[in-house]
């Protein structure tokens, strides 16, 4: 069935259609989701918000972008915004909790890709977020840009310099790379 | 190294960041379906995007009149100051309503992050700190005109038994069981699905893509 036909089942409130319509695209929206947060319950938490919202406002679905750039925009907007509520509180979490964290990387010698994920964790969401689509999920410059509603140029240079800093972070590594 | 090897190679570590399990779609489908059938149950707070700025507005007057009723004389005796449970209708009212969206929404980080962190098995102090805080707003919710509205009071009851149990929750070692209780009990309410319901939407953010915010 094609996709337009499916909406319009959809909004028609066929119950059926929705479930084909989540079942088209939960797959991508949940690994979105879970490479953003990297946590099992976060990831169903704004996998779910993402699909009723989606569901909600389907009336507001002009059909100008392809439905899975619209229900990624959605999902991005979910995900990253209950990040970073997430992430405020857990900033003011006692120091301990951070020392565990903090040791672990340090001590031993941490191999590279330990090092390279704690780095991308490092970035600043804007960057996180397209190095994780990008590099990560191999979303194109063009997806992004209509997800995130920036221009194709923004999503390029974000990503050249998210991996500016990942190469800075893990300058001690360039022989490791070279090799 | 040149820049192309270290793009290849990232892309090559990368691939392993945050490696998703396979997709829980039918748990997913059953809460969706669940948390479908909550939302379109009336809503608590609609509010049209004028009222968000009056709301704003209004907040930011009360907080200049508590402000100066906290640091100016005191002047009034406490047996003619107006109960706040008789205030109905006026400033009051907006206040409450400000005041319940803002408990709201800390209560939902609070709730999400507990969540989260219990299944991780890393429950920290700072949860009961927050949750206790919280509970004294929830009590004074309650006897508010907020807890007179009978969509709110259910759902402020459910989460003052929540916060109840976390505030509770003793200091050190965490008792999995405990925390395991806490969340079966938030899971069988459906006390996030329900406290989302019940937050007013913000303004929009990050995304443009048309109409998907």
């Amino acid at each position: 069935m094609d996709e337009r036909e499916l909406i319009a089942r959809v909004r028609a409130g066929e119950p059926a259609a929705e479930r084909t319509l989540y079942d088209a695209h939960v797959d991508r929206v949940y690994r979105l989701a879970y490479r953003l947060a990297g946590e099992d319950e976060l990831a169903r938490d704004f996998t779910q918000e993402t699909f009723i919202r989606a569901f909600e406002r389907l009336d507001t679905f002009r059909g100008e972008a392809r439905f899975s750039t619209w229900l990624h925009a959605i999902a991005t907007s979910v995900a990253l915004n209950g990040l970073r509520k997430i992430k405020r509180f857990r900033s003011q979490a006692p120091l301990e909790a951070a020392d565990g964290v903090a040791s672990g990387v340090r001590s031993a010698e941490p191999d590279l890709k330990v090092r390279l994920h704690a780095a991308i964790d490092a970035l600043p969401d804007r960057y996180r977020t397209v190095v994780v689509m990008h590099d990560v999920e191999g979303y194109t410059h063009e997806e992004i840009a209509e997800t995130l509603g920036v221009e194709v140029g923004t999503s390029k240079a974000q990503l050249s310099r998210a991996r500016a800093k990942l190469r800075e972070s893990l300058a001690d590594f360039a022989g490791e790379w070279a090799s | 190294m040149s820049d192309d090897r270290f793009e290849e190679r990232l892309s090559e570590v990368a691939r392993d960041y945050h490696r998703p399990p396979e997709t829980p779609r039918e748990q997913m489908w059953t809460a969706i379906e669940a948390g479908r059938r909550r939302r379109a149950a009336p809503r608590i707070f609609v509010l049209q995007p004028a009222w968000r700025w009056g709301l704003g507005l209004a907040a930011v007057l009360l907080l200049g009149i508590a402000i100066g009723r906290m640091l100016g004389p005191q002047t009034t005796s406490v047996s003619s100051a107006p109960r706040p449970d008789t205030v109905i209708g006026g400033e009051s009212d907006v206040a409450y309503a400000v005041a319940a969206t803002q408990y709201l929404n800390r209560t939902e980080t609070l709730l999400t992050g507990f969540r989260a962190d219990a299944r991780a098995g890393r429950v920290d102090s700072l949860f009961a700190e927050q949750a206790r805080e919280l509970l004294s707003s929830t009590r004074l919710l309650l006897l508010s005109p907020a807890g007179r509205d009978p969509h709110l009071k259910p759902l402020l009851e459910d989460l003052e038994l929540v916060l109840a149990q976390i505030a509770r929750l003793p200091g050190g070692r965490r008792d999995t069981l405990d925390v395991d209780l806490i969340t079966q009990g938030m899971d069988q309410q459906s006390v996030l699905t329900r406290l989302r319901t019940a937050i007013p939407a913000g303004p929009a953010s990050a995304p443009r893509t048309q109409g998907a915010l």
